[in-house]
């Protein structure tokens, strides 16, 4: 206890110097000024704005990071009440009621609740990230690869289950993102594997690059389908009353502590997250109901829950991140990308080595919830603007804006080329109904899953039983064979697919 | 994501014994990728002893898409399923074009011509842009830009072309 006091206090300390504090602020703008355009998502988001933080110091970087993420988040969420586009999959759910409260002309009190609901999960998950991170990183020191190994697939199997469509083809698509980050050299032996002699892909397909193609390019591609003219369903009534009645509060209070519960169980999950956690919010919301038809029309339940939901889990994934070095989603590895640019390897040993950088980016975190509500509720009015810009003059713009972005990580001009193909490439998936999301999950824990097979393979001497007989190895296994079993399962397929089919 | 697929209205190109073509060709593609994985690692080393040689992982996992990908394409060929999608050839071309000439002229041009080329490259992905406007924005970009990456973020960015710098 006295553990957890010191560390939150350190962290406090560090986040709360004036030049933090400040880039906390800007990366929380400029995350959500990014995150409101519609049509990009987190993740293309912090990709895109990966480069600005190159030039800061390492602490300076990631609280720059982890405002930008949180910024990104909200402003989806944003775009979602607004507009009815979700910037993203985790604000899909909030479009659902958020957009009915909006065209009610209650906009104010459904962006306001999304903003309490997610700086209260925020608080919630921070001081659970400050409780579990000590334990959990002694629980590391039990994992051998083999068990490394497993943990991932139930991450990667919880993706699947989680994923809409079909279970095969999202597998299919997790092979093909671990297909994807073997490109490059050989971790152990060196060997050039699959890089064509091309010099820029000897240190692998960049992750980012990857991300902005299939996240970036190919969503706008896919946009210009339907014609620039979008139909957009902007709420024109001006937003009036921007604080939530006495009335709406009580009735999110509950929803939002349920949201955080379940957010912040899901979060900790490998593979699990944000997306999921919003998904689950709502289904439960709606299932303890006193009246389930209200949902849709306009509840406020229904963006209260999901919302504290996705944050309370957005957070809470940097657990994995932080204590075992997995990161559990495609932002978290983008973050991994940003940290190893600084020098830092995360895993257990960061948390001793360099307390000060966790928990001052845990307590950055916090912070930059708050000046999520206090920054945007005012700059709504702005948002709306923003969101009235024509999209034939904001996709060149963003175009031009990621490619920009991709050739200044690495100064390289092939980047930028291999970013293109992969919107390509992430136009096809989309056009054959196969999800982007696993492909980069496989990607991203794509090494680390092949670096610890082949120890655990070599340790047991080629015995591949050790998955089985190593009991903690063991348990990880039996789960995900059971989750994938039930997925399959038609009974749960169908119930599934109702939830996913609501949003249509 | 919430959008309905636009599905292709009419007759379909393919013989009625395939029933689902988006997953046949889906799955199709995967097992060439797979196939052409396999391909590119063939000179790898394999197993040597207990340990796996640089090119054992990568063929796995070819060979596990490529069996993922034939279970895809079967899906595809028994089970009823949505026909393809139509695909638009301007959108991709042109936001395409202009990510290329990006790449190509930002080393030789810098960054005031190579963004503005391709801001105006990209704009020609519809054919709703009011050209007036569009140069106007795409002015506006260029110089915030400029401003913004090698001023503000101090990153290492050339703006005019070489010769006209020496």
């Amino acid at each position: 206890m006295a553990d957890l006091v010191h560390n939150l206090a350190l962290g406090f300390g560090v986040a709360f110097t004036p030049i933090n504090l400040m880039l906390c602020l800007i990366g929380a703008l400029v995350g959500t000024l990014v995150g409101v355009l519609p049509g990009i998502g987190t993740i293309a988001t912090v990709a895109m704005l990966l480069p600005i933080t190159f030039g800061l110091p390492p602490v300076g970087a990631l609280i720059m990071l982890a405002g930008i993420y949180y910024g990104a988040q909200y402003g989806g969420s944003t775009t979602s009440i607004l507009v009815n586009i979700p910037g993203e999959a985790t604000s899909v759910v909030t479009t659902l009621d958020g957009h009915q409260m909006a065209k009610q002309g209650r906009a104010g009190p459904a962006l306001a609740i999304a903003a309490i609901g997610s700086f209260f999960a925020g608080c919630v998950a921070t001081v659970l990230i400050a409780v579990l991170g000590a334990p959990l990183t002694k629980l590391a020191l039990a994992f051998g690869p083999a068990e490394y190994f497993s943990l991932m697939v139930l991450g990667l199997i919880f993706a699947v289950v989680l994923a809409k469509g079909s279970v095969l083809k999202a597998i299919a698509m997790i092979a093909f993102g671990i297909l994807l980050s073997m490109v490059g050299s050989d971790i152990e032996t060196g060997a050039s594997r699959m890089a064509f002699n091309i010099p820029e892909l000897a240190d692998g397909l960049g992750f980012a690059t990857v991300a902005m193609g299939v996240f970036g390019f190919a969503e706008i591609i896919r946009n210009l389908d339907a014609g620039a003219a979008m139909s957009r369903d902007l709420v024109q009534q001006k937003i009036t009353g921007l604080m939530p009645t006495k009335k709406d509060m009580l009735e999110a209070a509950p929803a939002i502590g349920r949201g955080t519960v379940l957010g912040s169980i899901l979060g900790i999950l490998p593979g699990g997250g944000a997306v999921i956690a919003s998904f689950a919010s709502y289904t439960l919301e709606k299932k303890i109901a006193k009246d389930p038809s209200r949902f849709g029309r306009g509840a406020i339940e229904g963006v209260a829950g999901p919302e504290s939901a996705n944050n309370a889990a957005a957070q809470t994934s940097f657990i994995p991140l932080l204590t075992l070095g997995i990161p559990p989603n495609a932002v978290m590895a983008l973050m991994v990308g940003a940290m190893t640019i600084h020098g830092i390897v995360p895993g257990p040993q960061v948390m001793q080595k360099q307390p000060e950088l966790v928990w001052g980016m845990i307590a950055s975190m916090w912070i930059g919830n708050l000046m999520l509500i206090i920054i945007n509720l005012p700059l709504v009015g702005i948002w709306v603007r923003l969101l009235r810009v024509p999209y034939r003059l904001m996709f060149p713009s963003i175009v031009i804006f990621c490619a920009i972005g991709i050739y200044s990580v690495n100064n390289a001009p092939v980047d930028v080329i291999l970013a293109g193909a992969f919107g390509l490439v992430g136009y096809w998936l989309i056009k054959h109904d196969f999800e982007p999301a696993p492909m980069l999950l496989g990607m991203v824990l794509g090494p680390l899953m092949e670096e610890n097979l082949r120890r655990a393979l070599l340790i047991s001497r080629g015995d591949w039983s050790v998955f089985l007989t190593r009991p903690l190895s063991a348990v990880l296994m039996a789960t995900a064979a059971a989750l994938l079993i039930l997925a399959v399962l038609p009974s749960l397929r169908k119930k599934r697919d109702e939830v996913f089919v609501e949003e249509g | 994501m919430s959008d309905t697929p636009s599905h292709e209205a009419g007759k379909s190109i393919f013989p009625k014994w395939i029933k689902g073509p988006e997953d046949f060709i889906g799955g199709l593609v995967l097992m060439a990728f797979a196939l052409f994985a396999l391909w590119a690692s063939r000179d790898l080393q394999g197993m040597h002893g207990f340990s796996f040689g640089a090119g054992t992982a990568p063929r796995m996992f070819a060979g596990l898409l490529l069996a993922l990908g034939f279970g895809v394409m079967l899906m595809g060929l028994i089970f009823e399923g949505p026909p393809l999608q139509k695909y638009h050839w301007r959108g991709p071309f042109f936001v395409s074009l202009a990510i290329v000439s990006f790449a190509f002229t930002i080393r030789p041009l810098g960054l005031v011509i190579s963004a503005f080329a391709s801001f105006m490259i990209a704009a020609l992905g519809t054919e709703e842009t009011r050209w007036m406007e569009a140069i106007i924005v795409g002015i506006c970009l260029t110089v915030g830009c400029s401003l913004l990456f090698p001023y503000a973020l101090g990153l290492p960015f050339q703006l005019f072309p070489r010769f006209m710098i020496q």
